[in-house]
Order: structure tokens, then sequence, then C-alpha cells
């Protein structure tokens, strides 16, 4: 039975996906209903299930990056990051100023870093916020493109007005679940990634085959709330933003539609970056986007085709205030959040950490390639968070935004023990036959650190490890990790 | 059955009476010519049925163009282009008018035509029917085919040009002949005025079509 405390935290989350159903429905369907080609009715309920699909079919890559920037370890942690996030989305909303959620969730996890002094991945960090300029250019180049496409088919077919009315219809509403589709998949993150690491669910099996994670799980309650957000609230929006920007005719809207949903998939779909690593290609890093700045560089796409005249800079400068804004305010409203939550409500906002720099974890720093002269001075010194560590390591020796990772992660100290009683009620979804029968031939042990786990594993079979190097390995690698961080959260 | 038709069922039922009214535009210019040139003739009762016939298609394109304008705003139908299919729809219910004001001043005035006009005259009227014709495939080319309109309108200025020139032969002959009394001549001029009026508006009929047809295309 859930713990209803349990619940009350969630609904942070659940406001937060009510507010990006609320704003976002509106960049999905906004043109088509503001001009009165696609009832309301209808395009919210298209997007409410579409989003939901999304969600739960493909929101975990988006998720895997967030978490890497700052893994909130505590309920009260995820319950006042996301809460400062909806806060933030819902008062901009209400003062007419243009939002995005990615920016609101991303300055909240750095508010829960900064206050827990947890270590802040600058590499994953610069990563999202080069997508905050990527996805927008992006999104204007491939609008510009179809743009100009679409004009050329359009006048070879030769159809006449009303035909043309019926066929932009079509394509605004299977745009529209597209772009549903991929807001769910690529944002879900914004509004439940915070949770994933403190996922209060357990894992589901239904029979044989098909089973739902814990983070799956969370993903469509979140979906649902986005869909709530969408029914209840995004009316008013999309009746607003069809012509914001710029006048856009059908055609024109379904273009802008089309790239902002490409844009959020190509940023969300592991399936595609599996394809481009196979074909030893580079790949697009899985990041929640915002859906807002996609539809804004669509629109500039289009307008900048047609001379850029139509286009109301005066307003696109203002929502590029909003984007800076955004990620500030939630940051210093999560930090200042946080800080009563822990000390005012006593409630846990992180989990306590050790860090050990012990012997074996000096010896696995080297196998890894970090550098360890001098770290010596620092043997079997224990800090109590990941940055304090990171800044004592980096004062001796050089570090790299990946190796600082590295660090954290060797040094965490956790005790595991491996039971067969856990073995037998662990979600073994994923797991291979010789995979599983490693795990067993480890029955009885004790590991002090999670790496300690992997690597015995490893020694035991080939199918444990970490082939390292090579983008076709990265995906590889990645499934052995999350496959590790399962295990690592069941012992 | 055309499975596009499930999806499109409203835009299916708009273009279908769109088809209609159009088919009463070419019945008109039928109508009007036969009219006119069963006046030319002596067959008067022939002109009068004729002229009824014409009365009564006027007034059902009347209600089906009031059900077609109707039908677009209930719908909403082509949002963007809405209030330009509207004007244009009022456009068009100028030409069936232009018709009936045509025939309607000859049933009145009755005028004497002389015997060396009747020729250039049923020349003037097989312009004037294939104006309205091309006309008639314009409208529909810019509800079925946006790339076939401009052809269809260049052939309605072609006629409309055909018409002016007999029109300017017709009235030098008028004014130039001393044995019209000037009542006469002005008669004759203002039944040679309005029959090139009917052309006129077909062109700027065709010049409002060209107009959307090049606004809505991509």
């Amino acid at each position: 039975m859930l713990d209803p405390t349990v619940l009350i935290f969630l609904t942070s989350g659940l406001f937060l996906g009510w507010s990006l159903g609320a704003n976002d429905a509106a960049n999905v369907f906004g043109t088509a209903v503001g001009s009165r080609m696609v009832r309301f009715t209808t395009a919210a309920l298209i997007c409410g299930v579409f989003v939901v699909l999304g969600a739960f079919v493909s929101g975990t890559g988006a998720a895997q990056t967030l978490g890497k920037l700052g893994s909130v370890n505590a309920l009260g942690g995820s319950f006042m990051a996301a809460l400062a996030a909806g806060l933030t989305v819902y008062w901009m909303t209400k003062l007419g100023l243009p939002v995005s959620t990615s920016h609101a969730i991303i300055g909240s996890i750095i508010g829960w870093n900064l206050f827990s002094d947890s270590y802040t991945d600058i590499t994953s960090l610069l990563k999202i916020l080069s997508t905050w300029i990527i996805c927008p250019l992006l999104s204007a180049v491939i609008a510009a493109l179809l743009f100009t496409l679409a004009k050329i088919f359009v006048r070879k077919i030769g159809v006449g007005l009303i035909r043309m009315d019926g066929y932009t219809r079509l394509a605004l509403i299977l745009a529209g679940a597209f772009g549903a589709y991929s807001l769910g998949a690529n944002n879900i993150a914004n509004v439940m990634g915070v949770f994933v690491p403190v996922a209060p669910f357990h894992d589901l099996q239904f029979g044989q085959d098909f089973s739902v994670s814990s983070a799956q799980q969370l993903f469509l309650v979140g979906g649902l709330a986005i869909a709530v957000g969408v029914f209840t609230y995004s009316k008013r929006v999309m009746m607003t933003v069809g012509s914001e920007l710029m006048t856009l005719t059908p055609l024109a809207a379904w273009v802008a539609v089309m790239s902002h949903s490409i844009v959020l998939f190509l940023f969300a779909s592991e399936r595609l970056e599996q394809l481009l690593a196979n074909m030893s290609l580079p790949t697009i890093p899985l990041v929640p986007v915002s859906s807002s700045q996609a539809v804004v560089g669509a629109v500039i796409g289009i307008g900048m085709l047609q001379g850029g005249r139509e286009i109301q800079w005066p307003r696109i400068y203002g929502i590029v205030r909003g984007w800076v804004i955004t990620p500030v305010s939630s940051c210093l409203l999560c930090f200042v959040g946080l800080y009563f939550l822990q000390n005012v409500f006593q409630q846990e906002v992180q989990r306590e950490s050790n860090y050990l720099l012990s012997t074996r974890v000096l010896e696995k720093f080297q196998k890894e390639g970090i550098e360890t002269t001098g770290l010596n001075q620092l043997s079997d010194s224990t800090f109590s968070s990941s940055a304090e560590l990171v800044r004592a390591v980096s004062s001796i020796v050089p570090l790299s935004s990946q190796q600082g990772l590295k660090v954290v992660e060797f040094s965490l100290q956790k005790s595991l023990l491996i039971t067969q009683e856990k073995i037998a009620s662990m979600d073994k979804k994923g797991l291979s036959l010789i995979q599983l029968d490693a795990l067993n031939q480890l029955q009885g042990q004790t590991f002090n650190f999670p790496w300690q786990l992997g690597d015995s594993l490893a020694e035991i079979s080939s199918e444990w490890e970490v082939r390292g190097g090579g983008l076709k390995n990265k995906l590889y690698d990645r499934k052995i990790k999350q496959k590790l961080a399962h295990l690592y959260r069941n012992f | 059955m055309n499975p596009l038709s499930l999806f499109f069922k409203k835009q299916y039922a708009v273009e279908e009476k769109i088809q209609r009214l159009l088919r009463y535009l070419e019945d008109m210019g039928q109508l009007y010519r036969g009219a006119y040139e069963a006046y030319l003739d002596g067959s008067y009762d022939d002109f009068a049925q004729r002229n009824e016939d014409l009365n009564k298609i006027e007034k059902e394109m009347d209600d089906l163009g009031l059900q077609i304008q109707m039908t677009l705003m209930r719908e909403s139908l082509m949002p963007d282009s809405r209030d330009d299919l509207l004007w244009f729809l009022t456009k068009l219910d100028k030409v069936p008018s232009s018709f009936k004001h045509s025939l309607g001043a000859i049933a009145i005035e009755k005028p004497e035509i002389p015997q060396d006009f009747q020729d250039p005259l049923k020349k003037i009227l097989a312009h004037t029917h294939d104006a309205v014709k091309a006309l008639a495939h314009a409208t529909d080319s810019l509800f079925t085919d946006l790339r076939a309109v401009r052809q269809h309108v260049e052939e309605v200025g072609r006629q409309e040009s055909e018409v002016d020139k007999v029109e300017y032969k017709l009235l030098r002959t008028v004014f130039e002949n001393e044995k019209f009394e000037l009542a006469r001549q002005y008669q004759l001029k203002g039944i040679l005025k309005q029959l090139g009026a009917v052309t006129n508006l077909a062109e700027d009929v065709a010049d409002a079509v060209l107009i959307l047809a090049t606004k809505h295309s991509a």
C-alpha cells in the first residue's frame, strides 16, 4: 500500500505536469484551434491521448540526461524542485509572460544541487544549455525546408480551396498527434524526472512478457496530469497563441507544428539514437528541450523565408527574456523552498551520503584513467557531499567534468548485500539468463561500494562488461549501466 | 465511393453545392443567349418563355448561394479564406442579375433592332455565352484545381475583348447613321451597353477568381 505522504510529495510533480499541459498544448494545437480549423474538444482529446502515450512509451531517454545534471535523492527534495518549477511556470503564465517548463525544472535542479552541495556535471549542464540555442535554430531550419517543400508539393498536386481546407485540417490533426506524442516523450522528464531516483512505485509484471517499471508508472501518472492540464486550462492559451508572433496560413501553421514535433522527437528518441550509432553517425543528445522554443524557432524560420517583415520582433525579444528569467527564478525559489522545507517543516530534502577515498577507490581511479598522484594525502578521508569531494580532489589533481562524475560515482559508499530473497523479489526484466546466473554466483557477498558489484559481475561474465569507446558501444554501455543502477537500488 | 469522402463530408457537400451553382450559371448563360436570339428572330413567345425560365433559375441560384454562405459560416469551413469567399460569392451573384436586367430592358422597351445589326449582335451573344462558360470553368477550378484558374480567366478576357470590338463598331454605326433619330440612337446605345456590361462584369468576377487563386496558392 502506497504511503499517503508519498502521494502528497508527488502532487508538486502533478502540478508541474498540469502547468505543462496548460501551456504547451498550445504549441501543438494553438494555431489550429485559434484559427478554428480544429475544434478545441477534438484537439484536447487527441493531445491528451498522445501525450500520455509518448510519456509512457518513450519518456525514458530524456529523463536520464536530466538525472545526470542532478540526482535529487530524497522525495522532499524532488517535491520542492517540482514545486518551484511549477510555481515559476504558473506565475509567469498568469503574468502573461512566455515560459519554458524545461528551463524551469533545470533551474530547480541546479537550486537543489546548490542547496545540497551536490556536484553539478558541467558537461551535462552545457549539453542542456547548448540545446537552448540548437533547438530553436534546428526548428527554424527544418521549418524553412519543410515550408518550401510543402509549397512545391501543394502547387504540384493542384487542389482547390475546399479540398485544401479538408486536407489541411487532417494534416493539422495528424501533426498535432505527433506533436503531442513528442511533447510527452520529451517533456515528461521535466515533470517526473526528479522523482525517478526516488520512485515510490514497484515494478509491475503482467504475465511473462509485459512489465511496467516504476519509472514508467511515474511517467504515466505525469502524462495523465499533463492531459488534465490540456483539458482544463489550455483553451485560453490556445486561442491567443495562434497569431502572437506572426499571422500564419493553415499550411504555415502545419509546418510550424511539424517542425516543433520533429525537433522534440529528435531529442527524445532512443531508437533514432540507436540507428545513428549503428551507422556510426553522431548522435543527438537525449535532452528535454523547450516546446515553446521549438515553436518560436519554427515560426521565425517560416517568417525569414518570407522576408522577416511579418515577424513581431518585440514579442520575440520578450520571449527570449522570459527564457532567461525562468531558470533563475525557479533556482532561487527552489533554494529558498528547500531551506524552509528542511528547517521549518523538518522534512528530508536530501539523503545523507558518504564519500570515502579508500585505497581501493584510489586504485579504481587509476584504473579508470584518473590521475592519483598526490591523492594519498586524502586517503581514507570521508566527505558528506559530492561537491566537497570533487573540490578536495580537484585541488590536488586536474579533473575534467566526466572525471568529476566518476570520482563521485566510485567514492559513494553504499553497502550492498546480495541475498537470495532480494534476487527472487526484484524485477529481472532485461536481465539475460547469463547475467542472472552471474548475479546468483555472488549470493551472500557484501560490497561497500556499488561499483564493486559491477566489477565482480564483469569478472564472472562478459555480459556485464562495459565496453567503452565508440558510439555503438555508448548505447550498449548505457543499457549495462541502467541494469547496474537497477541492481544498486534493489540491494 | 471515394473513401476520402468519409473524412471530408462537409467539404464534399459544399463542393457539390458550388458545382450546382455553376451549372445554373451556365444554364442562365445559354437561356440568355437563346432568349435574345429569339427576340432578334421575332419569336416573341419563345423570348418570353426563356426570359421566364431565366428568372426562375436566377431565384434558385440566389437560394443556393445563400445556402453555401450559411454552410461556410455554420461549419467553420475555410476560416482562413471565408471572408474572401463570401465577398466573391456576392460578386458572382451580380452576373445572373445582369442577364435579368438586360433581358428586362428588351422586354419593356421592345426596341426595333435594324436588320444589319442581327449578325453582329448574335456574335456578341456568342462571345458573351463563351465568356460566361469560361467564368464558370474558372470558378470551378478555384474549388478543384487552382493551377487551371489562369487559363480560364484569360479566356474570359479574350471573349470580353471580342465583345468590345463588335460593340464599338456597332456604336459607331449607330451614331454615323443619319437615318436614326437621336432617341433611337440612344436607345440602341443603351441596349449595346447593357449587352457589353454582361461580359465586363464577367471579366471583373474572373479577375476576382484570379486574385483569390493567387492569394491562396501556397
